[in-house]
This record gives C-alpha cells, sequence and structure tokens, in this order.
C-alpha cells in the first residue's frame, strides 16, 4: 500500500527484475541491461493480455554504449538466417551439428563449415564454442560485402557562430582550445579530415592547402545563394595540416573578439556545410548562441516571455521544416549534425532541433552561457572534450528484429526511419539511447521465448567496417499477475517520458501530463484487477505491485521536470532541452535527470567507516543510501549532496556541524561560505577526501564529469535545490502524497 | 616666311597641335567644299620638359557662358589692368595678385612663346593613384607564374604612395583583402551573377573614403591616404601582396574533358569597378585586367565552355551568327560607362592563343583611355615589358600617366564643336561653342579622359558656322583653346591650357592660300578615324565606297587637270602623298578584317584612335628600310619593287617590327659567312637593321611583335601583305620583271588605283 509507505525509496538503485529463461537457455548468456531494456520482463502471450496489463511495451537501447568487454570478430562468413537475415545467437536451435534454427523466424539453415571452429580454443568440434553462441552481444568486423562503398574516413567539420553574441558570449576561445588539446585524440586514421566555417550575416570558409603559409580566410557574401568557394583543401587532411589548423584555432579566438553584428546564417552555414559534407559523410558540428535570422531558415522569436510559466506551452513545434529537410539531406549523404546551443537569449530550439533528430545528432544545451563564468567554461570544455575524443561510428545503420508476431510501430531518438525496422544512423555515438514501442500482432502462446535483435552496422574512424550485435531473449507470461511482477519500473518510466514528449508535441502539454498519470493509474489498475481487490473508492489504501511501486514516484517527479512543469517559469528552449534529453539519453541518465539522487553528507564519515576496508584489493565501499526528495528528510544540521546528472548540488544547512565545515570545506564557520560556489575546495582532511572521492564515484558512469554548485540553505539561488524535492507540494505541483490520493481517486 | 611645312611642325612641337587646315576658310559654304573636315588632332600631355612650373590657378574670362583661360592672344591694357577676351571679347579686369603686371613684367601666360602652359593646383586635394589587379586564374602553370612575376614586379614600379588592390577570378570571383592580422582574407563571388555597386557597398559594408583635408602647413608628415581594407598603399601592403601573390594558385576547379575553364571575366570586372565606384569616384585609378582566356560563364559571357564551339569570328558576326556578343558587347559598355563616370580606366593585357573577347570589351579601354595590350603569352616580352612600360617616367622622374582628366574646348564665335574621336567619353557638356551636327562623340565641349599619356592624340573635329553673307573680318585670326584638366602621377591636380589661332582665308578669292595650308598627315589620320568610327558602327562595303568617295572629291577640287584627261591630272605637293596614304588605308587591316580575328581588328583600331600623329601614319602606311653594301641605310618605297635578294628589309608597321633577309643574303646568312672574320662587313650588315629593330622595340607601347625572316620564310607574308603589289602574279609578265618579287594577290597595285582615281577624279559625269 502506497498511502501507508512513508520510505518508499531504495537506499540503492534497483536491479531491473531478473529474465528467467525456459530451462534451455536458463544458461545461455542474454544481453546486459545496460543495453537492451524491456518494460517488461516476461512478454504477454498476447495482445488482450497485453491490454489487460495496461502496462506499455517497449524497449530501450543503447547500442553503442562504451564496453569493456567487446568480442569482436573478423570471419569469412558472418552467419545469418537466410530466410529474416538476424545473426546467429545465443538463442538459436541447433538441430545438429550442420543446421540451425533461426530463433526470429524459425527457417533452418545450414551451418558453415567455418563455424565448428572454435578461435578461442583454435579447435573443431560443437558450434555452441563460437564467441557468436556465448555472447549475446558481439562485433564483426564486416567483409567487403558489408560495403556499398569504400568504408569514409573521419571527416569532422565545425560550424562556428560568430555574430554579436556569440562573440559576447567568450565560447569561441573554450571551444578553440578545447578542440586544440584534443586534436590529436579526435578518432580517426590517417585519412581523417577537419574544416572549419564561422558564420555570422556571411559564411566564412577557411581555405588550408599546400601553397598557403598560412589559413585563409574565404567569405561569401550571398547567403541566399550559398555555394562553395573552392572546390578543395576547405576540408583537409588533419595528419597533413595539423599546425595551420591549430594557428587557425589560434586566430579565430582572436580575428572574433572584436565587435560584430547582431546577425547568424546558420541555415546559409549549414547548406554550405552539407555541399562540403556530401561527398564522404561525417560530422557537422555546430556552435550557436542566437536565434539564427537571416537567410535560408531566418526565425523570429516565438517565445512570450511572460508566457513562461503558463499552462497551455505554444511552439514546441518547429516554426519552419528547414532544419529538418537539411537533416534528411544531409542524412542521406550519411552526415550528423550535432548541436551545442549556448545561448543566452531565446534560440527556438524547437525548431534548431530539427537538424539532429533527423540526421542521428545530439543537441547539447548550456543555457545563458558566459565563458566570463569559470564553472560554464569548464563545463562546456568537459563536454566538448567527452563529445571530442569519444568513440564514432559513421554511416550507420541500426535494423531491430524481433519474434514473428512482434513489431514495432514507433522509435524514439534521433534518427531517420528509412524502413519499418531499419534506422539510418549517419554517425552513432555511445551517449545516445533509442525506444522502441512494441505491439504484439500475433499470438506468442506456442513459443517459450521472445527475442529480439539489434544489429548496428556502422564504419568505426579507422575505416573498418563493423557490426555489433544484441540479442536479447525474454521468457512469454501468459497471466497478468506473472506479468505485472516482470515489469521494468525504470524501463516503463523511461519509455513513457519518450512517449510524452512525443504527445505534447503531436498533441498538447496538458493531454501529455493527462496521459502520464493515466499511465500510472492503469498500471495501479490493472494491479487490482489481478489482485481481485475490491473496486470503489471505499478502499483507503493504493496498492501496487512491488516492481511497480516507485512508478507514481517517477511520474511525479517526471511531471516537475522542466520538459512537463506548467506553473513555473521555464524558459522554451530549456524545456526543449529536456525533451530532447528525454529522447535521446540512455535510461540511467535520464533516470538520474527525472529523479536525482540525494546523500547526505554530514553522514558520509560514518558511513566510510562502517565499511572501511583494510585491503586493498577488497571491494571499496558502496555509495551513500539515498534519501528521498524531501525537505522532510533534509535536517538543519546537515549538507546534502544532489546529483542530477548535469549537476550536484551540495546543499549546506545553517545548523551544520563548524567541524565539518572546516573538515570539508575549510572554513570556520557557515557564514564564511559564499551564495554559491561552483567547486568544491581541496582541504587536506579525510572529510574532504572522502566528498571528492564519491564525487569522482559519482561521475565514473557519466559522459563527463557533472558540475559543482555548492548552496547554503539561506543562499538566493537555493531553489535550485529545493525545486527538486520532488515529493513536496510546490505551488503549482502536487505533493508526493496529494498525488497518490489524486491517483487513487481513479483507479478502478 | 618659314615653309607651312616648318610652322606645322613648329607648332606641334609647342602646342601638340595639328590642324588638317592651317588656314580656315571663312564661310560655311566654303569649309565644306573642302571635303576634309576642319579638325585639329590634339596631344594634350605632349611632353614639355621645358614648361615653366606654374603653381597658381589660371585667370578667367568673367563672361558665365566663355570661362575662357587668359592666353598670350588676348590684348591687355597695362595701364587699366585689363584684358580682352579673344573668345567673347569681354573686358576683364585683372586680379588683385596682378597689380604689379607690365608690358616689361608680363605673367608667363601672356608670354607669346607659352600658347601651351600648364598651372598647377595647390589648394586641390592630392590623392595617390590607384591601382586595382584583376587577375585570371585560369591559367596554366607557366603563364600564371610569369604573370606573377611582372605583378610582384609591378609593385616595385607603382608610386610608392599609390593604393593597391587584387581581385582574381577563374569560376569564381575574389576580392583580396590587403593587411588581415594572421590570417588571409578574402570574399568569394559567384562568376554568374552581377552585383551592383549599392549591393557591393552593402555587402562588402565599405563606403566612400573620404580623403582628410589637404595639409596647409609644410613641413608637416604628407598626410595618409585613405584606405580601406581592399585597397592599401603600396608601401604598406606591399609584403602581404608579394606574399598573396606568390601563393596564388591556379583556379582550383576541376575542368571536364573539352570543356574550357568557367572563366568569370564579367563579373569580375564589375567587381572591380563597383569596387572602385564606391569608395572612389572621380579620383585617378586604373583597373588593370590581365586575362588568359574568353569570359565563359554569367554576365559578359563571351562563348560557352565546350571548346568544340569555337569564339566568334568575322565571318559569324557577318552572319548575325555571335550568339553571346551583342549580350556581352551591352555587359562591357554599360560597365565602361560607369568606370569612365567615375574617372576610372581600365587596361586589358590579353595574352592567350586564342581570342579573349577584347572586342566584346573593346569599350572598357576605348572610353577610359586604358590600355589594350595583346600578346601570346604572359611568358613573352611582349607583355613583359609593355607591362613594365605602362610605369614608364618621363625625363623629370614622373610618371607618364595622368589620370582622370576632362578636355574641354572653347572656340571663336565662326565655329562650333561637331564632336570629338579619341579615348574618352562625352560628359554631355553644352555650351555656346556646342554644334548641332555630330561628328563622333559630339554635343559637348567636354570629354572625359580617364587616363592618358603624352603620346594620346585627340581629333577634335570642328565647323565653321559663319555665314557668307557675313564673312570675318580679313585678317582676322580664329581661334581654340583647349584646357585639360587633370590628376597628374603626383597625386597634383594640373591644368594645361593651349590656345592656338589660324587665318582666316577666303575660300572662293583665294582657294590656293587655303590649299597651301593643308596637312595632308594630318587630314590622313583624321580621315582614318573617321573611317574606321564608321566601321566600328557600321560593317561592310558602303564604309570604303565613302572613303573612295571623299578621295575623289578632295581631288576633284584641289588637282589639276583637264576635264576628262587623265594624264593632264597633278595634285600639289602637300596633297601629293595623300592618295596613296588613303590607298594603304583601305587595304589595312584597319579596314580589312577577314585576314584577322574579331580581337585582333578591335586592338589594331584600339591603337590607331589613340597613337599620335605620327606613330597612326605607321600604321597606316608602314615604313620600311632597306640595309645593302651598296651604302647606307635608306627609306625605300613599300612596293613589291624593294624585295631584292641582296638586302636585308626592315618594315615597321607599328604592330610589328619586321626583318627580312633577301635570297642572296639569307643564303650568306645560312652558310655562317658572319662568323667568319674576312666577313666582318656582313656581320655589320645583318646587325644594323637588328639594332635599328632594337631602338624602335625600346620606345614603343605596346611593344610591337619582332620577326625576323627571310626570303621564303612563312613570316615574309607579313611583309608581303603590305607593299603594293607592283609586281604580282597578274601583271609580271607584261612588266617583264625588273628583280623585284612577285606578291601573290589580286589586290590592285597602287599604279592602278592611281590610274581608277585619276579617272574618276577628272571625269566631267563623276
Ligand atoms: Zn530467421
Ligand atoms: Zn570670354
Amino acid at each position: 500500500d502506497l498511502m501507508q509507505c512513508k520510505n518508499i525509496l531504495p537506499e540503492y538503485l534497483e536491479e531491473p527484475p531478473e529474465i528467467k529463461l525456459a530451462h534451455q537457455f536458463a544458461e545461455s548468456p542474454n544481453c546486459s541491461s545496460e543495453i537492451f531494456r524491456c518494460t517488461v520482463n516476461r512478454i504477454p502471450e498476447s495482445n488482450s493480455l497485453l491490454q489487460k496489463s495496461r502496462l506499455p511495451l517497449g524497449i530501450l537501447i543503447h547500442p553503442f554504449k562504451d564496453l569493456n568487454h567487446l568480442p569482436v570478430i573478423q570471419c569469412t562468413t558472418i552467419v545469418r538466417c537466410r530466410a529474416c537475415r538476424t545473426y546467429i545467437n545465443p538463442f538459436v536451435y541447433f538441430v545438429d551439428s550442420k543446421r540451425w534454427k533461426c530463433n526470429l523466424c524459425y527457417r533452418v539453415n545450414d551451418l558453415p563449415e567455418e563455424f565448428q571452429y572454435d578461435p578461442l580454443s583454435k579447435s573443431y568440434g560443437d558450434p555452441s564454442r563460437r564467441p557468436e553462441i556465448k555472447s549475446a552481444t558481439i562485433e564483426f568486423i564486416a567483409p567487403s560485402e558489408y560495403m556499398l562503398r569504400p568504408p569514409q574516413p573521419a571527416v569532422y567539420l565545425f560550424l562556428l557562430d560568430v555574430s554579436q553574441i556569440a562573440r559576447e558570449s567568450g565560447y569561441l576561445q573554450v571551444v578553440c582550445e578545447t578542440l586544440k588539446t584534443n586534436l590529436e585524440q579526435l578518432p580517426g586514421d590517417a585519412r581523417t579530415q577537419i574544416g572549419f566555417i564561422c558564420y555570422d550575416a556571411h559564411v566564412h570558409y577557411y581555405l588550408m592547402s599546400e601553397g598557403l603559409t598560412r589559413p585563409k580566410e574565404m567569405t561569401v557574401l550571398d547567403i541566399d545563394e550559398i555555394f562553395l568557394p573552392s572546390p578543395e583543401s576547405l576540408l583537409v587532411n588533419l595528419g597533413e595540416y595539423k599546425d595551420m589548423v591549430k594557428e587557425l584555432l589560434t586566430i579565430l579566438p582572436q580575428r572574433y573578439s572584436t565587435p560584430g553584428v547582431p546577425a547568424s546564417a546558420l541555415g546559409a552555414a549549414l547548406q554550405a556545410a552539407y555541399k562540403l559534407m556530401a561527398p564522404t559523410g561525417g560530422r557537422i558540428t555546430v556552435f550557436q548562441t542566437c536565434l539564427p535570422n537571416i537567410g535560408p531558415g531566418g526565425l523570429h522569436s516565438r517565445e512570450d516571455p511572460n508566457a513562461r510559466s503558463s499552462k497551455d506551452v505554444a511552439h514546441l513545434n518547429p516554426a519552419t521544416d528547414f532544419f529538418k529537410r537539411i537533416a534528411l539531406d544531409c542524412s542521406g549523404a550519411q552526415v550528423a549534425v550535432d548541436l551545442f546551443l549556448l545561448s543566452s537569449q531565446y534560440c527556438d530550439l524547437a525548431t534548431l532541433s530539427g537538424m539532429s533528430k533527423f540526421s542521428a545528432g545530439t543537441v547539447y544545451h548550456i543555457p545563458l552561457f558566459r565563458a566570463q563564468r569559470p564553472w560554464q567554461a569548464e563545463q562546456l570544455t568537459q563536454m566538448f572534450t567527452r563529445y571530442l575524443t569519444r568513440k564514432i561510428g559513421f554511416e550507420a545503420v541500426m535494423r531491430v528484429r524481433c519474434t514473428r508476431g512482434i513489431s514495432i510501430h514507433t522509435f524514439h531518438g534521433n534518427f531517420f526511419v528509412r524502413s519499418t525496422d531499419l534506422l539510418s544512423l549517419p554517425n552513432v555515438s555511445p551517449d545516445a539511447g533509442f525506444g522502441m514501442q512494441l505491439t504484439i500482432e500475433e499470438s506468442l502462446s506456442d513459443l517459450q521465448q521472445v527475442c529480439f535483435q539489434a544489429a548496428l552496422l556502422y564504419t568505426s574512424s579507422k575505416g573498418e567496417r563493423r557490426i555489433r550485435v544484441h540479442t536479447l531473449a525474454l521468457p512469454i507470461a501468459n497471466t497478468l499477475p506473472d506479468i505485472l511482477h516482470a515489469a521494468d519500473q525504470q524501463c516503463i518510466i523511461g519509455l513513457l517520458s519518450k512517449m510524452a514528449v512525443d504527445r505534447c508535441v503531436s498533441a498538447s502539454m496538458s493531454e501529455a501530463k493527462e496521459a502520464l498519470i493515466n499511465a500510472a493509474v492503469d498500471m495501479l489498475s490493472a494491479h487490482r484487477l489481478a489482485q481481485n481487490l475490491p473496486a470503489g473508492a471505499a478502499a483507503a489504501a493504493l496498492h501496487a505491485p512491488a516492481p511497480l511501486r516507485l512508478l507514481p514516484l517517477y511520474v511525479l517527479a517526471l511531471l516537475k521536470r522542466k520538459a512537463f512543469r506548467t506553473g513555473t517559469s521555464t524558459r522554451l528552449d530549456e524545456r526543449v532541452a529536456d525533451m530532447c534529453l528525454m529522447k535521446c539519453a540512455p535510461l540511467p541518465a535520464l533516470l538520474r535527470v527525472v529523479h536525482p539522487d540525494l546523500y547526505a553528507l554530514h553522514a558520509l564519515p560514518a558511513h566510510a567507516h562502517a565499511h572501511a576496508h583494510a585491503h586493498a584489493d577488497a571491494p571499496p565501499p558502496p555509495l551513500p543510501p539515498r534519501l528521498q526528495l524531501s525537505a522532510e528528510r533534509i535536517s538543519m544540521n546537515g549538507a546534502y549532496l544532489l546529483d542530477d546528472g548535469e549537476t550536484m548540488i551540495i546543499y549546506v544547512c545553517h545548523g551544520v556541524s563548524p567541524a565539518f565545515l572546516s573538515e570539508t570545506f575549510g572554513v570556520a564557520a557557515f557564514s564564511q561560505l559564499p551564495d554559491e560556489a561552483r567547486s568544491l575546495p581541496k582541504v587536506e582532511s579525510e572529510g574532504n577526501e572522502q566528498l571528492h572521492a564519491l564525487i569522482e564515484k559519482l561521475n565514473d558512469d557519466r559522459p563527463y564529469p557533472a558540475s559543482i554548485l555548492i548552496l547554503r540553505d539561506n543562499s538566493p539561488s537555493r531553489q535550485l535545490f529545493t525545486e527538486r524535492l520532488i515529493e513536496d507540494r510546490v505551488e503549482s505541483a502536487f505533493s508526493y502524497y496529494e498525488f497518490l490520493q489524486h491517483i487513487k481517486t481513479q483507479v478502478k | 616666311m618659314a615653309t607651312y611645312e616648318e610652322f606645322i611642325q613648329q607648332n606641334e612641337d609647342r602646342d601638340g597641335i595639328r590642324f588638317t587646315w592651317n588656314v580656315w576658310p571663312s564661310s560655311r559654304i566654303e569649309a565644306t567644299r573642302l571635303v576634309v573636315p576642319l579638325v585639329s588632332l590634339y596631344q594634350p600631355l605632349k611632353e614639355r620638359p621645358d614648361l615653366p612650373p606654374i603653381e597658381y590657378e589660371p585667370v578667367l574670362c568673367t563672361r558665365n557662358t566663355c570661362r575662357a583661360v587668359l592666353n598670350p592672344m588676348c590684348q591687355v591694357d597695362y595701364r587699366a589692368k585689363l584684358w580682352v577676351c579673344n573668345f567673347c571679347f569681354q573686358r576683364n579686369p585683372f586680379p588683385p595678385q596682378y597689380a604689379a603686371i607690365s608690358e616689361q613684367h608680363q605673367p608667363a601666360e601672356l608670354v607669346p612663346h607659352f600658347s601651351t602652359i600648364e598651372y598647377t593646383i595647390t589648394r586641390a586635394q592630392s590623392m595617390p593613384p590607384i591601382f586595382l589587379l584583376v587577375v585570371d586564374t585560369c591559367l596554366d602553370e607557366e603563364e600564371l607564374g610569369a604573370l606573377k612575376d611582372s605583378l610582384q614586379t609591378s609593385l616595385s614600379l607603382m608610386p610608392q604612395n599609390a593604393l593597391v588592390g587584387l581581385i582574381t577570378f577563374g569560376r569564381m570571383v575574389q576580392i583580396h583583402e590587403l593587411g588581415t592580422e594572421g590570417i588571409y582574407k578574402c570574399y568569394v563571388f559567384k562568376g554568374t551573377k552581377d552585383l551592383s555597386g549599392k549591393q557591393i557597398q552593402e555587402q562588402l559594408a565599405i563606403g566612400r573614403v573620404n580623403a582628410p583635408n589637404p595639409q596647409q602647413r609644410t613641413g608637416a608628415p604628407a598626410p595618409q591616404p585613405p584606405a580601406h581594407r581592399f585597397l592599401q598603399p603600396v608601401k604598406q601592403c606591399d609584403m602581404a601582396l608579394t606574399d598573396l601573390l606568390s601563393e596564388l594558385g591556379r583556379d582550383p576547379w576541376p575542368l571536364g574533358v573539352g570543356k574550357r575553364p568557367l572563366r568569370s571575366s564579367g563579373v569580375a570586372l564589375s567587381l572591380a569597378v563597383g569596387l572602385l565606384e564606391v569608395t572612389y569616384p572621380n579620383t585617378g585609378a586604373r583597373i588593370m585586367m590581365f586575362l588568359g582566356g574568353p569570359c565563359s560563364q554569367g554576365p559578359g559571357q563571351v562563348v560557352n565552355d565546350e571548346l568544340k564551339q569555337p569564339i566568334r569570328s568575322h565571318h559569324d558576326i557577318h552572319k548575325d551568327n555571335a550568339k553571346y556578343m551583342k549580350k556581352a558587347i551591352k555587359h562591357y559598355e554599360a560597365l565602361s560607362l560607369r568606370a569612365a563616370t567615375n574617372g576610372h580606366a581600365i587596361d586589358i593585357y590579353s595574352c592567350a592563343l586564342d581570342q579573349t573577347g577584347l572586342m566584346e570589351m573593346k569599350q572598357c579601354c576605348n572610353s577610359t583611355g586604358g590600355h589594350m595590350v595583346m600578346g601570346d603569352s604572359f611568358n613573352s616580352s611582349l607583355f613583359k615589358q609593355t607591362f613594365q612600360r605602362v610605369f614608364a617616367k618621363d625625363q623629370k622622374g614622373d610618371y607618364k600617366m595622368a589620370f582622370n582628366g576632362t578636355l574641354e574646348v572653347k572656340c571663336s564665335r565662326e565655329l562650333k564643336i561637331t564632336g570629338a574621336i579619341g579615348s574618352c567619353v562625352s560628359l554631355n557638356v553644352k555650351g555656346p561653342c556646342v554644334s548641332d551636327q555630330e561628328v563622333g562623340m559630339g554635343n559637348t565641349c567636354q570629354w572625359k579622359m580617364c587616363t592618358f599619356t603624352p603620346s594620346t592624340t585627340m581629333a577634335i573635329f570642328f565647323e565653321v558656322v559663319n555665314q557668307h553673307a557675313a564673312p570675318v573680318p580679313q585678317g582676322g585670326r580664329g581661334c581654340v583653346q583647349l584646357i585639360t584638366q587633370y590628376q597628374h602621377s603626383s597625386g597634383k591636380r594640373r591644368v594645361r591650357v593651349t590656345t592656338a589661332a589660324r587665318n582666316w582665308g577666303d575660300a572662293a578669292a583665294n582657294l590656293h592660300h587655303i590649299a597651301a595650308g593643308f596637312d595632308q598627315e594630318a587630314a590622313a589620320v583624321v580621315m582614318a578615324r573617321l573611317v574606321v568610327y564608321r566601321a566600328e558602327q557600321e560593317d561592310g562595303p558602303d564604309v570604303l565606297r565613302w572613303l573612295d568617295r571623299m578621295l575623289i572629291r578632295l581631288c576633284q577640287k584641289f588637282g589639276e587637270y583637264a576635264k576628262d584627261d587623265p594624264n593632264s591630272f597633278r595634285l600639289s605637293e602637300n596633297f601629293s602623298l595623300y592618295p596613296q596614304f588613303m590607298y594603304h588605308l583601305r587595304r589595312s587591316q584597319f579596314l580589312q578584317v577577314f585576314n584577322n580575328s574579331p580581337d585582333e581588328t578591335t586592338f589594331y583600331r584600339h591603337m590607331l584612335m589613340r597613337e599620335d600623329l605620327t606613330q597612326s601614319l605607321i600604321m597606316i602606311q608602314p615604313i620600311l628600310y632597306s640595309y645593302s653594301f651598296g651604302g647606307p641605310p635608306e627609306p625605300v618605297l613599300l612596293d613589291t619593287s624593294s624585295i631584292q635578294p641582296d638586302r636585308i628589309l626592315l618594315m615597321d608597321t607599328f604592330f610589328q617590327i619586321l626583318i627580312y633577309h633577301g635570297e642572296t643574303i639569307a643564303q650568306w646568312r645560312a652558310l655562317r659567312y658572319q662568323d667568319m672574320a674576312e666577313y666582318e662587313s656582313f656581320a655589320q650588315l645583318l646587325r644594323a637593321p637588328v639594332d635599328d629593330a632594337q631602338e624602335i622595340l625600346q620606345s614603343r607601347f605596346p611593344v610591337p611583335r619582332y620577326i625576323d625572316t627571310e626570303h621564303g620564310g612563312s613570316q615574309a607574308r607579313f611583309l608581303l601583305s603590305k607593299v603594293n603589289p607592283s609586281q604580282t602574279h597578274n601583271n609580271m609578265y607584261a612588266y617583264g620583271g625588273d628583280g623585284g618579287a612577285p606578291v601573290l594577290t589580286d589586290d590592285v597595285s597602287l599604279q592602278v588605283f592611281m590610274e581608277h582615281l585619276k579617272k574618276l577624279a577628272v571625269s566631267s559625269t563623276a
């Protein structure tokens, strides 16, 4: 009973429900839940059963996640089903030593001779010893038939806004410095190319060629009919021109430090970039600081600052399809467009994000960016460094196959759907997540299990064509309680958030929010049905199955996210940026954003002490327990850390002990703490070390470290912390308890 | 009294002026009967190192409609300090600063010797010249390299305070910024899209550059010339420009098989004109365009990029089959007018084996006074030396080029101006001196010459308006005054004033007085300009027929003959060469176009319309010298009979310097007698014409084509096409060869031409 359960949040993040396959495959390796995850870990045997459960059915996938142990094999023939092209995987049936039965379409296929060979033991024998059978995630180095053309080189083009606002922001210095530092770390081989385009009212290209002693800026004024000023040398070989590239990166920030013009011809610059990149494919990185206001795709401000807290949120749809169209052109040419929006004013991200959405790019957003603010410069540096140095896959496609009877009907993420099950991903990033909604089209009652296979064909930065294959097998359930008990609430909230974003755009904010609440109501109603609990409002309790007990909390948290909140002043671009994140972030990151982790710092020494380990090889102490996001949990004598992935807010209450203050922050008294600090000082003390260690540990699993914000409980911006205490009531939204009551009235 | 020949020479030396008639017919009707109109050939900048430096401003007639300049022909009342204008007879007081003048103490402008005088206007703002280089990059490596070398050299030849700019073009057009910190910068434009001056101004964010006020105090450093990022003083940007030029590569766009490069000359020139127009209007500037092929796209296109489509020929034009011509001409004419209006000149240095479209572009040079140079290669000495000579200096060390000039003509009431032919445009300034009739560029008394040199010669046409009933007083003189204001290469504003007067004569009573004053050389050059001006407007035989008719009428008027007796026909000495000039003119490349390309015709005509009288005569009737053991070199007749086996000939056609070795000489030369000590005199004979040729090559602009050939050599055809075919395969048997070389031509010989002329002149029915 949720109404009675005060301490609902487990101290540690729970693992998804275990997948128990039938005996034949009970020992088979299944795909990691970090990569492949389904909203329910037992698939209902029929659509009607699914409908009864009221659960959303879908999968989340993080296909290019950085992995420590990835089996890679090179073979002359990649064994695939002749009928449905499924890759051989741990869940196939070996009819005999020469034949295998496809687990998706059930066709019996011949097994090539080669497959008897075990590359590990270097001996012939049992096909089940093959890596393809022993790992649910595997990567093949593709032979030439997987190439339509020679694998493309890594090509990086940077589009830099140099308008008045861009110059004022000072971002160029940060970006150029970071890029200069990381040039050697850019993924690629001897063929890697790089290029730059700056734009304000005009488009500036940079020519680097053998005959030149320094880069040459070629400016095209005609932004309405943009063209390339040179057929060559605008994208240059990074190895050969490294010195000139570095020189350019030194010159650019100086060159564009003088006052500029309040005009930004982003559309023309993108057209230029497309022309430049189309012959090879590659990655376009856009840095934009203001509303692109002239030339093709020019926009007008649509945000009404007075309506930032209004209930109806307008302008979530693009103002023009220009950016979508150019993204589709790019996608067709194997070019992805990533957007770094470093805005200080409204930029219409709802429109601009189209360039990344349809080209499989990513949107990064640092609102109110100023390079003079060290923490923002630092945040950009960290973000951009990760971006530059992480793995990248080029000219990729991802196909997701399902056991016959199940089909995908909606995809979430950034891509272009080329055919029903094929996503075009000009670039694939290890930080990109995807979601798919499923329907059960046929009865699955004859089956023991259902399989999903995602195959990502891409070109590595070294110019190899590779295929990464993930296969997930799930058992079938034929009763409602079985299904409800196999529900994966984290995955569900991941999928619901994506669906809600779509709903905002296709319908309205209020409908989307209504739908989120209904989803929680529906699932709890299904549980009531499953448990044969008495219907009606008379029941005082609100019962939930254990695997779904956090769902109302998560839904409430989601409703209070920037993406969906109303009644609180929210900039349109920040709202849209949050929506972009919901659509693309891998599940752990998404969860942290929706429901941040709160730790008590004053209890840290005690926690560490309890888990003190004597030996170097002993397991490190686990994280401190999480606290529920409620003011009730905040003691005026405490200090806290709230981690939402992007930022870690250290919140210090006035009653905290002077010992803690001096040990942790190196100050004698509460009043000596600044209103706002952006870094944690290093103090020679155990407590300080422990906190640093904690932060480091928390940062471990994310692309780049979160930024730090230290607040006092009487700081002017303390609401940055308090607004994240989602269990509490705020002016315009329910507290958790009110929310449960609201749900209870609706559960039938 | 001096002969007319001496008189003409003196006047030319002093004033740079020659008239077709040196005694002027006193009435309109008589003047028209003289056939050759009254025309002055005037060199506004004729070199006069002896002129005194005058640093005050000319004194003008106070009558508003006159404003003539005080000159030695004016009557002066030294006591009353008054002068009488010799054009309008206004009595003018001298300005206060002339209070001290007396008969013994005259200002220079009243000294009879200074009928030509030059004033330097010190209060006017001084502007260094501007050179905007417009460089074709659709060249092969060698051509571009040679051109770059020449351009580098030119930086050291330019005045160091001159402003210089660079535009390059190929498929696209680049305007280069000079002196950008840390980076090279250029603006790139599509070669297919024209921009107006206003658009250039807006897009490049540049505006008119306002000069600072000229420094009043002496000793203060010279003010920096106003500059902007596209045009910088040579001394400031020569490093940057040297780098830019050395890094300038060929047009990088790939060339398809069977394709011409896409060359955007039309837009490049338009941008150059626009750039100067918005930044330095009405300031001396020259756009120097270096062209290695035809414009093949965009406005000004003269051919498409299919190599299999050749560029138009005279034949195509004649058949109205030159697809791009009219539109292109319109484009370039509009540009010429814009440039000329702003005082900016356009030079075209065209070096290519095929045509480059000079025919379409001709007005750019013709209207602005800019050079048109035509060569085969930028790597030729013809181009290299010619280009260096653009920056030639005079004895005083001043550049010979002048900028942004206007020529204004005033004349006595009995005369009116009908027009001018030369490298200029009309400024459309009407005045009491302007006739309703129009010859050449008329309806104005002022013309703009954006750039000109000492050899630049204008033909100014007059008509006598005096009615027969109101003859001018006997003994009276008619006057013309030519006022040239220009920007000297030093940047100073200067005004040169030439006042010339000639006696009136009564043609009805004393035709021989008037005839005696005929200048047949001037007349030949004037007729050449007139006929070429006509030929430029209308193509075909009518032009030649008109020229013939004029010649016949002149012979009828001034020949002595008995009616219908051709043998009795005689012309006095100062008319005697005129028919020959006309004979050679008719068969010259100026009028016989079909052996040349339209570009060549354009180039030849361009030179004829600007050069001085002496050079023009050489163009009309080339000079032939003979070198032999028989004596010192001597001029010989331009006739087949001059071609002899034991002679070396040196022919100067202005455009070509040709040395022709007669058959025997050629054999000896082949046997290398010149290398043997005992035949030193032969070596000397071989050397003599070469040395003489060098002398001409050294001084002429543009550098002529140098041809060394011999009897039977393929290039001997250049000689054979010029000489009078007195002996041809048609008549050699009849005449029975006397050793001259027969010429294979169907042209009529001079003799035949003269016979026809005499017959027609004496005919009572003609
Ligand atoms: Zn299959
Ligand atoms: Zn007067």
